[in-house]
């Protein structure tokens, strides 16, 4: 299995998949591919990591969630392993992570919430200030969105 | 158009991993205990009506060798448009955001993420859109992940 396949695989489907009811026969009939191979990699690609989830991205604003607020965290070297977790237990936060510091820039742990209202989403930040006895974070809106797309290779 | 009961539940279970299956739709109709045909023209629909951005695989940029990072400016109101533009011109740039402190004010007001086949060529990129716009990008890269999931509870 070559590299390239996989790569040309993704490519054909990365806009989105047949809704047909055979779906994986139909992209193996587009790349010359047999469906055995098209599902065999597929399920390659999820287990190695390379593609995450073969889903539905959700247009989340449309569907009626609203709110996103990015929160970042100030939160002392030692206590990220503990704190990360607990934020990340959060259904409505979608992406926790830490990330470097700089002079002027202290906030080190990233949370993006999503809810369908800001309360919600607040609420989600009162019970993480709550869990952790966190109390230094900056919740940033999103005021415009300039682009929004998938990741594409 | 609204979503149904129905449209809801497919969507909430759609957001994970379709069966990889000769009929996956035939799979989930079984699960949902809906019709096949039923949840192929529902998706086509959700898709149509733009409530499903794309049903696809969710690419794991960094694992397909890519460099990704997480980026903010610090950019007056009266030039944000045109810096706003300047990073929409590259095709590795997925989110772009105009954000503001609630509880605190931070000068930080651009945030955008964006991936290049390689780290040189996302530093390269970088530094582009500063000689172009004059102002700063402050990379921040992850360096831990707890949580990628972009999963949504639909009510």
């Amino acid at each position: 299995m070559t590299e390239d396949l996989d790569i040309k695989l993704i490519k054909h489907i990365q806009d989105g998949i047949p809704l047909t009811k055979t779906p994986y026969k139909d992209m193996a009939d587009g790349l010359g591919m047999s469906e055995e191979e098209v599902i065999g990699r597929l399920k390659a690609l999820l287990k190695n990591g390379k593609i995450r989830r073969l889903a539905a991205s959700i247009a989340h604003r449309k569907i009626g969630i609203n709110s996103n607020a990015m929160t970042v965290w100030k939160v002392p070297g030692e206590r990220v392993d503990e704190c990360g977790p607990i934020m990340a237990a959060f259904e409505e936060v979608t992406h926790c992570y830490e990330r470097p510091t700089f002079p002027g820039w202290e906030y080190n742990v990233f949370t993006m919430i999503h809810g369908y209202t800001d309360e919600e989403c607040e609420n989600v930040i009162e019970s993480i200030k709550q869990k952790t006895g966190l109390n230094d974070y900056v919740m940033l809106y999103s005021e415009r969105e300039f682009k929004k797309v998938g990741v594409r290779i | 158009m609204a979503l149904s009961e129905i449209d809801r539940k497919i969507l909430q279970r759609l957001q994970t991993n379709l069966p990889l299956t000769h009929r996956p739709f035939l799979d989930l109709a079984k699960e949902l205990e809906l019709d096949e045909d039923l949840i192929i023209e529902r998706v086509k629909s959700m898709v149509e009506g733009k409530y499903v951005r794309r049903l696809a695989p969710i690419i794991n940029t960094q694992a397909v060798g890519n460099s990704a990072t997480l980026a903010a400016m610090q950019v007056p109101e009266d030039r944000i448009d045109d810096v706003a533009e300047v990073i929409n011109g590259y095709s590795g740039v997925s989110h772009n955001y105009l954000r503001k402190g609630k509880n605190k004010e931070l000068p930080l007001n651009i945030w955008f993420t964006m991936s290049a086949p390689s780290q040189e060529k996302l530093e390269e990129n970088i530094k582009e859109i500063e000689d172009s716009t004059g102002f700063k990008v402050r990379m921040l890269p992850t360096t831990k992940k707890f949580k990628i999931g972009v999963k949504f509870k639909i009510y």
